[in-house]
């Protein structure tokens, strides 16, 4: 029987309510060397994505970071008590780090969406000539202009949300010209209690810039904050 | 009494969102693509995948990852049965 894993918590902080999980399943705590990982029964190989396994997903991580803020981890975790255990065994100290930068913390999340040509204005280019070549090559200039066009404005944007939002927020993790919509997808970790400043924050930067579709979400688990990337820093003393 | 830690809540242009379609975007966004990954591998299978999420791909990359996995998928399916469907010679 495998176990399918929704995130860790620190040793007591896991909720004591009664959660369902994937496919029904109650979620159970295993606790291993000062952490808790959450888990349920899952008895297939592999994880279907679909809506409704999503949702359970979510709603568990989201449930429990209504009580402390858990390390969530990415869909589709299925590993056997033993693997948890070692697991935990092995990325102790990274863990205990993890948990020292996020604790108390949500993410929030700020995508900038274009609304028309005004935010990213196209480079002006010749109309393309009679030749294939000639046309190929215009283009081809005309895409890469577009797009350091586009990421020179998400720069821009990046300073500009960071002026108003940057005394608030403990590390932010940042999306520059995702696609030719998407100017600017910002993650940002933040403690429980300055939200309602970071909402108001935002609320005013919107204001600021009507031209700008913004998409706000959270809270969230700290989704984006969560991996941990110190085998080579632990292990071998470089980055 | 719930705390605002609760409910998730998505605001578009500053009013809150109850569509579930964006809601269920975001949340495939935070979950397909971030997280702590503990093994080597994800053992996801999109085989069912609803396609209403392709509705904003504009917005998430949690659907070209999606897509990716599919395509992969649909190659790796049309390799295995072009394996299967070749003659098998006797020695």
């Amino acid at each position: 029987m495998k176990l399918y894993a929704y995130c860790f918590t620190e040793d007591g902080d896991a909720p004591s309510e009664s959660l369902t999980g994937i496919g029904g399943s109650q979620v159970r705590v295993l606790k291993a060397e000062g952490f808790s990982v959450l888990v349920s029964n899952f008895s297939a190989d592999t994880v279907p994505v679909n809506r409704h396994n999503v949702l359970a997903h979510s709603a568990v991580i989201q449930r429990v970071l209504a009580h402390t803020t858990p390390l969530p981890l990415r869909f589709g975790a299925l590993a056997g008590e033993e693997q948890l255990r070692n697991y935990v065994s092995a990325k102790h100290e990274a863990l205990q780090e993890k948990f020292d930068s996020i604790r108390g913390c949500i993410e929030m999340n700020v995508k900038l969406i274009s609304q028309g040509a005004e935010v990213v204005a196209e480079p002006h280019l010749p109309e393309p000539a009679d030749k294939p070549g000639t046309a190929f090559l215009v283009q081809k200039k005309r895409e890469i202009l577009g797009s350091e066009t586009r990421i020179a404005e998400a720069k821009r944007l990046t300073v500009w949300l960071e002026q108003h939002v940057g005394d608030l927020i403990k590390e932010a993790s940042i999306e520059q010209g995702r696609t030719e919509k998407l100017i600017l997808a910002a993650s940002h970790l933040l403690e429980r209690g300055v939200l309602e400043q970071y909402r108001a924050r935002l609320k005013a930067a919107r204001e600021e810039r009507p031209e700008l579709h913004f998409l706000v979400s959270g809270p969230w688990a700290p989704y984006s904050f969560a991996n941990i990337e110190l085998e080579f820093k632990s292990q071998f003393g470089v980055s | 009494m719930s705390s605002p830690f609760d409910h998730l809540i998505i605001t578009e242009g500053g009013e809150p969102v109850d569509e579930v379609e964006l809601s269920l975007l975001e949340t495939l966004d935070h979950v397909l693509n971030r997280g702590l990954v503990i093994a080597g591998e994800i053992t996801i299978s999109v085989a069912d995948i609803d396609l209403v999420f392709l509705g904003l791909n504009v917005l998430l990359s949690s659907v070209e990852t999606a897509n990716e996995v599919l395509r992969k998928r649909a190659v790796d399916d049309e390799r295995k049965s072009a394996v299967d469907e070749t003659p098998h010679t006797q020695e």
